[in-house]
C-alpha cells in the first residue's frame, strides 16, 4: 500500500473541514474551491465536491446565495453559517489536540 | 463524420457526437444511481450538469459548435466520479465503492440459461458456451461428437436440457448467464469496447464475405474429397473387365440405396409438415416447421452427396461409352425401387393409403403449415432464426446444386 492509499481515507474525512476553512475566509463558489485546492494534496473534483457541499448544507454548516457572474449563468456562493463556524473552531482545536498528542507520544 | 446529438445541460443547448452523448449520459445515469438516496439529489444533478456545461463551453469557438467526443471524455475526467460517501460511514462502504468504480465488482452469480440469440436448435449450447466462456462452436463441436460416439443417445441429453433449462429473456438473465456485472452502464461500457471493433462495417462485411467464400470452399473440397476418395477405392476396386462386374453389381445396391434413402427423406418431411414430428418424433417446440425441414433438406444432401460421387465414380471407372449403359442401369433400377418402395406404402401403411387418396388436399394443408410457421416466427425476436435459415438455406442450396 502506498502512503496515498494508506492516507486516503484520512484526507477524505478532513476535505469537509478544509472546505469549511476555505468558505470561512470569504464567499466562494465551487470553481474557486478547486482552484484552492488544486495544488494541494486534497485536489478533488466537482463529482465529490456537489455531493460533499449538498450534505454540508443539509448539516447546516454552510448556506449559499445565487450571484449573477459577468461571465455565464448565475453561480452559487456559498458561506459559513453559525453552526458552521463554530464547527470550524471545533474541528481547528480537535486538530491542535491531535498534534500535540502525537508529537507527546513520540516522546 | 458522426452524427450530432443536440442535448439539454441545465438548460444550455450543446451539440455533442453521438459517442460523446453516450459517455455523457453513462456518467449522469450512473450519478443518478449513486444518488438515488440522496435528499438533494435534483440539485445535486442540476449542479453537477452546470458544471459539465461550463466545461463544454471551454471547448466551443464562434466556428466550432460541437463537442467532439474526446472533449467529452477529457470533461467527464475533470468532473470525477460522483461518490457520495458520508451517507454511510465511510471507512466501511469506500473500498467496496472504489472496486465497483473501477468495474472490479465481485462477479455476479452464474445462471445456466438456454439463449436463443445466435441459437442453431434452442440455444443449449450458447447458453452452455456463456457460462463456462468458451467459444459457442467448441460447444457444439464437443455436442455432435458425443452424439456420434454414444450412438445418437447423447442427443437425449440435449432434449433434457432444451426441456429444462430455462430460458433467458430479459437483459439480467442474459447477463447472469455469463456471470457479468448488470447494470446500464457495465453494458454501454461493454458496447463502448466493441464498438470500434464493428466500427469500420465496410471492414467486417469483407470480412464475413471472405468468411463465407472461405466456408464454401471447405464445403466443395470436403465434398469432393469424399467422392474423390470413393472414386479411388471403386477404381482399385474394379477394374478393366472387374471393373464392369464390379459396377454390375454396386450400381444396384447404390441404386437401391438411394431410392430408400429418398423415400425416407421425403416421408420425414411429409410426417414433420402434416402432425409436426418425424415418425412421431416431436421435434423442439422452438424450432418452426421451415427450419426443421431446411435442416432435413440439409441433412439429406450431406448423406447423398457421397453416394452421387460414388455412384459417378464407377461410371468413371467403367470407361468409354459404357457409363451410358450403366446410368440407364441405375435410373432404371432407382425408379423401380421408387415405384415399389410407394406401392408397398399405399398398400401396407393406412395414413400413406389415406394421403395419397387426399393428395391435393394434404399438400395445401402442408403448405399452409409451413407458411404458418414461417409467419408465427418471423417477429423481430426471432431474426436470429432467419439468418440461421438463411445459413442453411444457402448452404443446401449450395449442397444440391454443387
Amino acid at each position: 500500500m502506498t502512503p496515498d492509499q494508506k492516507f486516503g481515507p484520512l484526507r477524505k474525512g478532513l476535505l469537509e473541514f478544509l472546505i469549511l476553512q476555505i468558505i470561512s475566509a470569504d464567499k466562494v463558489y465551487v470553481a474557486d474551491m478547486m482552484k484552492r485546492l488544486q495544488d494541494t494534496d486534497f485536489a478533488t473534483q466537482e463529482g465529490t465536491l456537489y455531493p460533499l457541499l449538498s450534505k454540508m448544507r443539509r448539516e447546516e454548516f454552510v448556506d449559499y446565495e445565487w450571484q449573477e457572474s459577468e461571465s455565464g449563468p448565475p453561480r452559487k456562493y456559498y458561506k459559513l453559517t453559525a453552526k458552521g463556524k463554530s464547527q470550524l473552531a471545533e474541528f481547528k482545536d480537535y486538530w491542535a489536540y491531535l498534534n500535540t498528542t502525537i508529537n507527546q507520544l513520540g516522546r | 463524420m458522426n452524427t450530432v446529438i443536440i442535448i439539454n445541460l441545465n438548460g444550455n443547448a450543446f451539440h455533442l457526437e453521438e459517442p460523446g452523448f453516450q459517455a455523457l449520459r453513462a456518467y449522469l445515469e450512473r450519478a443518478q444511481e449513486q444518488l438515488k438516496d440522496n435528499p438533494d439529489k435534483a440539485e445535486i444533478m442540476a449542479d453537477l450538469e452546470q458544471a459539465i456545461a461550463d466545461k463544454c463551453a471551454h471547448f466551443l469557438r464562434p466556428h466550432k459548435n460541437v463537442l467532439i467526443a474526446t472533449e467529452i471524455d477529457a470533461v467527464l475526467k475533470e468532473m470525477g466520479p460522483v461518490q457520495t460517501d458520508g451517507e454511510p460511514p465511510a471507512g466501511t462502504a469506500s473500498p467496496e465503492q472504489a472496486d465497483t468504480r473501477t468495474g472490479n465488482a465481485p462477479p455476479a452469480p452464474k445462471r445456466l440459461y438456454q439463449i436463443r440469440q445466435g441459437a442453431m436448435l434452442s440455444g443449449v449450447c450458447a447458453g452452455l458456451a456463456a457460462y463456462f466462456d468458451i467459444d459457442v462452436t467448441i460447444v457444439r463441436i464437443l455436442f455432435v461428437a458425443l452424439t456420434l460416439l454414444t450412438g445418437g443417445l447423447w442427443i437425449l441429453a440435449y432434449v433434457a436440457m432444451m426441456l429444462v433449462v430455462p430460458f433467458a429473456n430479459t437483459g439480467e438473465e442474459h447477463a447472469a448467464a455469463a456471470g457479468a456485472p448488470f447494470n446500464a452502464q457495465e453494458v454501454i461500457d461493454r458496447a463502448k469496447k466493441h464498438y470500434g471493433e464493428f466500427k469500420d462495417s465496410k471492414e467486417w462485411r469483407r470480412h464475413w464475405r471472405q468468411q463465407r467464400r472461405e466456408w464454401r470452399r471447405k464445403w466443395h473440397e470436403g465434398a469432393y474429397w469424399w467422392g474423390h476418395n470413393l472414386q479411388r477405392n471403386v477404381h482399385t476396386l474394379s477394374t478393366g473387365y472387374g471393373s464392369h462386374l464390379g459396377a454390375t453389381l454396386l450400381i444396384p445396391f447404390l441404386a437401391i440405396l438411394n431410392a430408400l434413402l429418398f423415400c425416407l427423406w421425403i416421408a420425414a418431411i411429409v410426417s414433420l409438415a402434416t402432425t409436426g414430428g418425424i415418425f412421431g418424433w416431436a421435434v423442439a417446440g422452438s424450432v418452426p416447421l421451415w427450419a426443421a425441414i431446411l435442416i432435413l433438406m440439409f441433412v439429406y444432401s450431406v448423406i447423398a452427396r457421397p453416394l452421387r460421387h460414388a455412384r459417378k465414380a464407377i461410371y468413371y471407372s467403367t470407361g468409354g461409352y459404357h457409363y451410358l449403359w450403366f446410368a440407364a442401369w441405375y435410373e432404371i433400377l432407382s425408379v423401380g425401387v421408387l415405384i415399389v418402395v410407394c406401392w408397398f406404402a399405399y398398400t401396407h401403411v393406412p395414413p400413406v393409403h389415406e394421403f395419397f387418396q387426399h393428395f391435393a388436399q394434404h399438400l395445401s394443408t402442408m403448405w399452409n403449415n409451413v407458411i404458418d410457421s414461417f409467419r408465427h416466427t418471423a417477429s423481430p425476436a426471432s431474426t436470429a432464426y432467419l439468418s440461421a435459415a438463411g445459413a442453411a438455406a444457402s448452404s443446401a442450396f449450395l449442397a444440391l446444386r454443387g
